[in-house]
């Protein structure tokens, strides 16, 4: 295994984490479940545009497991991580058709794709489809957070992503 | 590569629905005045509200947690759980609307139904 890329996608890992868990004090912007601003989803998105999608998918998962940990909050761990999943499925597909100035159309996309996983995984865990009637608010909700990460994660990509490309693949 | 104005387009043309089906999913009244309670997918209560004299609180106790429910001539809400996220307390009193109440850690859902308990369980 290589050393450099355990040790860089570990920063990414920490870094995302932090973000989680300072998100974790901000009061959810509506008493909705699944909605909020899921800014360590900035990371991901990072990781993914400047390394690809299996480091991107290491960071997410150490940060989605470990968070729900720090959290205290094992419950959610089911939720995080089917909408994570399909989150970044969604980005890596995005990432094909776009370039560097439009990451934060794969952003939304991605949002969208967290939330609907979210709320699936809720449909099935309390086996109550009356849940889908949240699906218009998480998408709304879902374009507006994923607009926000996006962007972000685009000055990022663009900051950050010679020196994170330097360390890879090497 | 698409051009930013096409996806632009695309992202607002999802937009506009969501709203559109927001706008009919919770302005649309709730069809009825009974509260359905699910613990786990499973029917675990069902009050109907409008018939209801005094409030009546509704303790629900699983494995998982407490969610202690106060049902109100007309309205119900979940007045305290010891959930992490709380998101069931905050989201306060339903009373006409057809979005229901959950509460995903310990898998309670409150949801507004039609007509009386025998309707519904006809239904």
């Amino acid at each position: 295994m290589d050393v450099k890329r355990i040790a860089r996608d570990a920063v990414l890992t920490a870094a995302a984490l932090t973000i989680f868990i300072v998100e974790l004090q901000i009061p959810a912007p509506a008493p909705i479940p699944g909605v909020k601003l899921g800014l360590a989803n900035i990371v991901t998105l990072t990781a993914l545009f400047t390394l690809g999608p299996w480091d991107a998918l290491a960071v997410l998962l150490c940060r989605v497991v470990l968070g729900a940990a720090f959290a205290g909050n094992m419950a959610a761990l089911l939720y995080s991580l089917t909408g994570g999943l399909l989150a970044l499925a969604a980005a890596a597909l995005m990432r094909r058709l776009l370039t560097e100035r439009q990451i934060w159309v794969a952003s939304v996309f991605s949002a969208m794709a967290h939330n609907f996983g979210q709320l699936l995984a809720a449909v099935l865990v309390t086996a109550t489809p009356a849940l889908f009637t949240w699906l218009p608010v998480l998408l709304i909700s879902g374009t507006v957070t994923g607009l926000f990460t996006g962007l972000a994660g685009q000055f990022a990509v663009r900051r950050l992503g010679k020196y994170l490309r330097h360390t890879h693949g090497k | 590569m698409a051009k930013t104005g096409t996806w632009i387009a695309v992202i607002a043309v999802i937009l506009l629905l969501s709203v559109a089906a927001s706008l009919f999913l919770f302005l649309r009244p709730a069809a009825g005045q009974t509260a359905e309670i699910y613990v786990d997918g499973a029917l675990y209560r069902r009050v109907d509200l409008g018939a209801l004299a005094a409030p009546e609180r509704i303790e629900i106790r699983t494995e998982r947690g407490v969610n202690v429910l106060l049902a109100e001539p007309g309205r119900i809400r979940v007045e305290s759980a010891d959930c992490p996220d709380k998101v069931c307390v905050e989201a306060g009193w339903l009373e006409d609307s057809a979005a229901p109440i959950v509460c995903l850690p310990h898998r309670v859902v409150v949801r507004l139904t039609g007509g009386t308990a025998l309707d519904a369980e006809a239904g």
